[in-house]
């Protein structure tokens, strides 16, 4: 397994853990106001946060078991499945914002709309670290 | 030659050698010419298609 490879799995997991600690929050604070809660700041710093710190972790441990590989520059294999997973995120983050915002013309509700678009902005990430793998694994 | 060897060679990792091997990758065609020449022998000698 490359250290591309390796590090799409990192990622997509530590996406799908920071995802669901922000809408298991963000339910939990809902159902303390009986509505959807409002985006919170804090909440939002957290989250970048601690992907960030974890993606640092995840990297680094990635490096150790692999020295060698470690600083191994992008090659053509690589740039493809980059190039084509981040086409499917595109495609997904599109979808996701325009049903997030015909939503909204229905409902009017803001919280919602950002909930949802952040939503969709985790959903398509994960999509691509998925679609890495799978194009890793299977052929591009 | 090792996998390895071969993929530092041309310029990609040796991940990228074995998904060569497997099927699972079409390299460029300057990565195709690179690993011919590594050989000495011609394109062909080294790749193959088959039609539909």
């Amino acid at each position: 397994m490359s250290f591309h490879e390796k590090s799409a799995w990192v990622m997509g997991l530590i996406m799908i853990a920071g995802m669901a600690f922000y809408f298991r929050t963000v339910a939990a604070m809902s159902e303390g106001m009986e509505q959807l809660a409002p985006p919170v700041l804090p909440l939002v710093i957290v989250y970048i946060v601690v992907i960030v710190i974890l993606s640092i972790l995840g990297h680094i441990l990635i490096a150790i078991t692999r020295p060698s590989e470690a600083d191994d520059m992008m090659d053509e294999r690589d740039k493809l499945v980059a190039a084509r997973a981040g086409n499917i995120a595109g495609l997904i983050l599109g979808v996701g914002l325009i049903s997030a915002l015909g939503v909204y013309l229905f409902t009017y509700d803001g919280n919602q709309l950002f909930h949802a678009a952040f939503g969709a902005l985790m959903v398509s990430q994960i999509a691509e670290y998925a679609a890495r793998i799978i194009y890793y694994r299977a052929g591009v | 030659m090792s996998q390895a060897a071969l993929g530092e060679a041309i310029g990609v990792t040796r991940q990228t050698i074995i998904a060569i091997e497997q099927g699972r990758y079409s390299p460029s065609l300057e990565s195709a010419f690179r690993i011919s020449r590594v050989f000495g022998v011609g394109l062909e000698d080294v790749f193959g298609w088959v039609g539909d």
